[in-house]
């Protein structure tokens, strides 16, 4: 790894927009391939950040300010991505369920997607099941990604497996659910293909879907 | 209630933050807006019990309920809010229809204005719009971030701008009188009537958040990166804080502070998986000004301290002692790290468990009455030998809790006192 690498994969880990960007506009001078400043730099940092998460070593503020820094540069370096074979991980729909305004853990595991690899479309919050619907068909992600914070707005993940299997189009589409009440039971009795905890192992449960 | 007991209500709940045995479970629902009950599942435990009256909904973001005299006695609640003794005439209060289609009463100050998308917008007298609640949503959300774009230079605002956020704005008794001339005198004799007239402990709720008033201003994302980015915004933002909460707590102390039994603190520091942050970034900004919080109120009433924070705690609880706190709420016992044999064995001595009673989320929800009294049995003989436990769901009795379970809960609570 050259040392721009290095030291973008540091900056991430530190949170160091400015130098994320020196660093990136570094290794796109010195003539490194896109695709290796993404998956060598940024995603192998953003993996680093998860463990740390995981491990106990490094908290939300931490992996936000990672997150961040990861973003600006994915910013600068995504116009050299498109003339590029690299392909994003997988495009992933995520959303907070309909009757919940809590995005911020939605918004950490959309992050940390982003960050592995995978292409994020943002559906917001307050996302009814005919939203997720209408993402499935306009949007053909690989992966539906519902947040849900409360115990009362939770049931509203099983209306949207419900909706997507009357409209037709369960078959294409993954779906992993997460949130606060949210449990491994509750996905299974609702039929979810994957369930998380925290937005670290949600990029391992959906690095999993896209295999299974 | 047995009829062996010796102990008043308010002994009880003494007795048990001091750590002596009492001579029963003391017992709370409803003595802070984080130990209450929705009301929404109180009105459907009423239904249940075939009572009439009210469902005062006291805190109106939350949409949680007051809870009233014969539902105090019918449950054997050791404990109440002074708040509870403002808003006591009729006109203080206005029936409402919830979108889920019950009759409960509001305060007569707030009016939720319907949306085209079914959704309630609450908009303040200035035209702000505060507070938002989706169809379909039993709470209001916080809609104004008054620092979003940043800290200002100066602080001279602060409190105007505490007041655009929803919490402040739109706060739940005593707070909703705060502004009226004659404020802290009706506090000091309305506080002294309740003592007379009821054995029960008394809590006065001050909030006093730092932490959450950090997310309140710059939005809970900004925040947090700002503790790690910006450390020097975020102490200026905290010594306004300070001095904001010092000057509440002064007029507390003066008004009640030989009154009240309990002051109630809140600041959430725990998410489901952890601390939101890390146990030094705690000690750097917030353990030194917490501290100062509980040493002022020691020093200057006999009201134990009380701290609501929720979530998985575990990697800073021994802060938190050290910081002066007397007892711990709402003991999050579905969180990582939060299992109450572990919190007992480790913390037990040193701080008393003001919940973790029974689950709110899974159990009380949608378990049996048998699960729900065999798990309220669990916990209690877990956190109550040797006193230091103060009975109390996790947070509030939520709106999809079955009054069957609740009534279950209660016969497992009263098989200890």
């Amino acid at each position: 790894m050259t040392e721009n690498l290095t030291n973008l994969y540091n900056c991430i880990l530190e949170g160091n927009v400015d130098g994320v960007g020196q660093n990136v506009q570094a290794a796109l001078d010195e003539g490194v391939e896109p695709g290796e400043i993404l998956s060598e730099g940024m995603i192998a940092a953003m993996q680093e950040v998860g463990r740390l998460y995981e491990e106990g070593d490094c908290f939300v503020p931490e992996m936000l300010v990672a997150a961040r820094a990861m973003q600006a540069g994915l910013a600068l370096l995504k116009p050299h991505l498109l003339n590029t074979n690299v392909q994003a991980m997988g495009k992933v729909a995520v959303g907070t369920v309909k009757g919940d305004l809590h995005d911020i853990g939605k918004n950490l595991v959309g992050l940390m997607l982003e960050g592995a690899g995978f292409e994020v479309i943002n559906l917001g919050v307050d996302v009814t099941p005919d939203a997720f619907v209408n993402s499935v068909k306009n949007d053909a992600p690989d992966i539906i990604a519902m947040s849900a914070l409360l115990t009362t707005t939770m049931p509203s993940m099983d209306a949207t497996i419900a909706a997507l299997e009357a409209a037709g189009v369960r078959k294409q589409v993954k779906v992993m659910i997460g949130g606060a009440p949210v449990t491994e039971e509750y996905a299974r009795k609702i039929g979810a293909d994957g369930f998380a905890d925290d937005a670290s192992r949600a990029v391992a449960v959906a690095r999993t879907l896209m295999t299974s | 209630m047995t009829g062996k007991s010796k102990m008043t209500s308010r002994e009880r709940v003494l007795a048990a933050i001091e750590h002596r045995e009492p001579d029963g479970l003391p017992v709370d629902m409803g003595a802070t807006p984080s130990s209450g009950i929705s009301a929404i599942a109180y009105y459907n435990l009423k239904k249940h019990l075939g009572m009439d009256g009210p469902t005062l909904v006291y805190d109106v973001v939350q949409q949680v309920a007051q809870p009233e005299d014969a539902i105090l006695d019918r449950f054997g609640i050791d404990v109440v809010d002074i708040g509870r003794t403002f808003n006591d005439r009729p006109e203080d209060w206005y029936d409402f229809e919830l979108p889920q289609g019950m009759t409960v009463q509001f305060p007569s100050w707030f009016h939720p204005r319907k949306q085209a998308d079914e959704g309630w917008d609450v908009v303040d007298k200035e035209g702000t719009r505060v507070a938002y609640m989706p169809f379909g949503a039993t709470f209001f959300d916080q809609t104004c971030y008054p620092y979003l774009d940043g800290y200002p230079a100066d602080y001279k605002q602060l409190p105007y701008w505490m007041g655009k956020v929803h919490w402040a704005g739109l706060a739940h008794s005593p707070w909703d009188h705060a502004g009226e001339a004659d404020f802290w005198q009706q506090l000091r004799q309305r506080a002294i009537a309740l003592r007379e007239s009821s054995d029960r402990a008394l809590v006065v709720v001050a909030g006093c958040n730092l932490f959450e008033w950090g997310t309140f201003l710059r939005r809970m994302d900004n925040f947090l990166v700002d503790l790690v980015n910006d450390q020097a915004n975020v102490e200026r933002l905290l010594d306004a804080l300070m001095e904001q909460h010092f000057q509440t707590l002064e007029k507390v102390c003066n008004a009640v502070g030989d009154v009240a039994d309990i002051l109630r603190f809140g600041d959430d520091l725990g998410t489901d998986q952890g601390p939101f942050m890390a146990p030094k970034t705690y000690q750097k900004l917030f353990k030194p000004r917490h501290s100062q919080l509980t040493e002022y109120v020691h020093k200057h009433s006999k009201m134990k301290t009380f701290l609501h924070s929720c979530g998985s705690i575990y990697k800073l609880l021994p802060d938190l002692i050290e910081a002066g706190y007397d007892v711990i709420n709402p003991v999050q016992i579905t969180s990582r790290n939060m299992d109450p044999v572990v919190l007992k064995k480790e913390f037990g001595k040193d701080i008393t468990f003001w919940g973790g009673g029974a689950d709110t989320r899974h159990i009380l929800n949608r378990g049996t009455p048998e699960a729900v009294k065999e798990h309220t049995r669990r916990n209690i003989e877990t956190l109550s030998p040797g006193g230091g436990f103060v009975f109390n769901t996790v947070h509030n009795i939520l709106p999809d809790v079955p009054p069957e379970n609740i009534v279950a809960m209660f016969e497992a609570v009263d098989e200890y006192r």
